[in-house]
């Protein structure tokens, strides 16, 4: 490709780029929950450790379970093992998928907000949005959490538009600052 | 079942300054199309197996009448769920009938594959709510309450696919290939007081509600096989347009896929290749591999290659993004898969130019958005019981932490 080629390429792109700029203020078929909405919408929040998932059907659909021990409770009446309840899995021959539920593996350490009735197995509140993962960097043994749906533009229906963010690469200990912060609205 | 790779017959170049323009730039990472992908259960006999562990994409059976769909007529009316242009008992159901036919021409009606227009059986209508349900029947629901529902979930895909020849789903037909989807039904969030759907008809005078067709279209992508994309212009992005506008282009009699964008025409023709086609046969291939093979994971084992990158395919004259796919493995039969780098972009059209760039999962879409097309790669003794070992494998982490460079001489 020649020098002009390229140039006129770049500058195609660049066009283009602001053209998808304008449009990245669009919708997304989750209606956007905001750490304040999951705070205030969820009924238990914790920091919980996967000890493994079962599928199985039931009501004419594959679910699955997958169990939690509870790391660090921060809202709600959490205790013993916490069973989480998810659309999709795999039986004998047959799987069963869902875009955006989340997938759990055993050992993994999340931070989820549950929702559903006492008593039930709970479900992760807006699956991707309520979902998020832990991870460790085995040198300097900090901890950092990502939002499942971080790197989606979800639509708000109160604003009616689309808004990206969600919360990335945040230190565990700055993350539970903001969940402190957004519980303690909750209850004012 | 080896996993196709054609001879490099079209211009390739790493551009590692497209990486970075569009890391400045903004503009979202560009995951292509992606397929769940499913590991064909090697346990039991070749014979239902295909005896190879290789991944296979989910799919559809592809015959005259193949596919059928019924959708519910039973809508929410408090508040109305789906608003139409005719508002007798009728016209509407007509209305949401004829953006139903619309939605599924618009994938039968891209050129170079097989998905024809005949591919699917007439859409038929139902009378129960509660339509949707692992029956072997693809259904569409439009005000099925269903216990997967929670706040901020606006309408989703359930998709069954079959690890062997002879599996079935309720009293649907057993499938007669690996891979097969035996059910696909798609749910619209029930009523709701804040969130409202429109046809195409009364989308201009419905500006708060989301474009039915819009979203059927993408969900239709799902019943297809299809896992989402980041590429903006695709119906597979997974976020509908904002309410009071839609996707792409509305289609027409002329071009009625016009709402898709390259990339899913591309992805499409990948899932079902039409052998007659003889425009979209290019292909490019390759490894990423990293400058330094000690900065790949010790675990697991036999790891020599980048996991997915993200390798994107460029018109080098419109810009516009034609494919893309998810890099970093490879399988020949009898299996497992490697994890070597390796990536593939298919079913590109000749006498083009296109420029290839591979960027890391890091941006606007993260290893866990693709995990559908990553996680289901490898089967094993500890995921099932009595998997043979020589045919497993664990799906490394995806790697985040490299950085793409031009190669000289490319």
């Amino acid at each position: 490709m020649s020098y002009v080629q390229r140039r006129r390429f770049l500058w195609i792109l660049f066009l283009g780029g602001l053209a998808l700029l304008a449009i990245a203020a669009s919708a997304t078929t989750l209606s956007r929950l905001k750490l304040e909405d999951l705070a205030q919408e969820s009924t238990a929040v914790a920091r919980l450790r996967c000890l493994g998932t079962t599928s199985r059907w039931e009501q004419g659909e594959i679910w699955t379970e997958a169990t939690f021990e509870i790391v660090q409770r921060e809202k709600g009446a959490l205790s013993g093992i916490v069973t989480v309840r998810l659309l999709g899995g795999s039986v004998g021959h047959l799987h069963s998928r869902v875009e955006e539920v989340p997938a759990f593996h055993t050992g993994e350490e999340v931070y989820l907000f549950l929702w559903g009735h006492e008593g039930e197995p709970y479900q992760v509140l807006g699956w991707s949005q309520g979902t998020f993962r832990i991870k460790r960097n085995p040198q300097s043994g900090l901890e950092i959490v990502t939002q499942d749906s971080a790197s989606s533009a979800v639509f708000d229906p109160h604003a009616k538009t689309f808004r990206r963010g969600g919360i990335r690469h945040l230190p565990v200990a700055i993350f539970r600052e903001k969940l402190h912060k957004a519980l303690r609205q909750e209850n004012q | 079942m080896a996993k196709q790779r054609k001879q490099p017959i079209i211009r390739r170049s790493i551009a590692a300054l497209l990486t970075a323009y569009y890391g400045v730039c903004g503009v979202p990472g560009a995951r292509g199309y992606a397929f769940n992908e499913i590991v064909p259960d090697v346990r039991q006999p070749a014979s239902i197996s295909g005896g190879s562990a290789c991944p296979v994409p989910s799919h559809q059976l592809i015959a005259p009448g193949s596919i059928a769909e019924q959708w519910s007529t039973v809508l929410g009316t408090n508040p109305v769920t789906i608003r139409t242009q005719d508002q007798t008992a009728a016209g509407r159901l007509n209305e949401i009938e004829q953006a139903i036919t619309q939605s599924i021409a618009a994938w039968t009606g891209v050129s170079g594959t097989t998905l024809a227009p005949g591919t699917f059986a007439p859409v038929t209508r139902i009378a129960a709510q509660n339509a949707c349900g692992s029956d072997g029947v693809n259904s569409i629901c439009l005000d099925q309450a269903d216990g997967a529902f929670t706040p901020g979930i606006l309408a989703f895909t359930r998709v069954i696919t079959a690890d062997i020849i002879g599996a079935r789903v309720g009293n649907g037909a057993a499938a007669t290939q690996v891979g097969q989807i035996l059910d696909a039904d798609i749910y619209f969030g029930p009523s709701s007081s804040t969130i409202t759907f429109a046809t195409p008809a009364a989308l201009a005078s419905a500006p708060t509600s989301y474009d039915f067709e819009s979203l059927l279209i993408h969900e239709l992508g799902h019943t297809l096989g299809f896992s989402h994309s980041a590429v903006f212009a695709a119906m597979m992005y997974p976020f509908a347009p904002a309410p009071g506008t839609f996707s792409g282009s509305r289609p027409t009699t002329q071009k009625p896929d016009a709402p898709l964008g390259d990339d899913d025409r591309t992805g499409l023709r990948v899932l079902y290749p039409d052998p007659g086609d003889t425009v979209n046969v290019g292909a490019v291939s390759g490894r990423i591999l990293p400058a330094n093979p000690l900065s790949l994971p010790a675990s697991p084992p036999g790891v020599t290659g980048i996991f997915g990158a993200h390798v994107v395919a460029v018109d080098s004259a419109t810009g516009a993004v034609i494919g893309a796919t998810l890099g970093g493995w490879s399988c020949v039969a009898p299996g497992p898969a490697h994890f070597d780098g390796s990536y593939g972009i298919s079913r590109l059209a000749v006498g083009h130019s296109y420029q290839v760039y591979a960027e890391p999962l890091d941006n606007t879409v993260y290893p866990s958005l693709v995990s559908p097309a990553t996680a289901s790669l490898c089967r094993n003794p500890k995921t099932d019981a009595g998997w043979p070992p020589l045919q497993a494998c664990v799906v490394p982490a995806v790697n985040t932490s490299f950085t793409t460079r031009t190669r000289p001489g490319l």
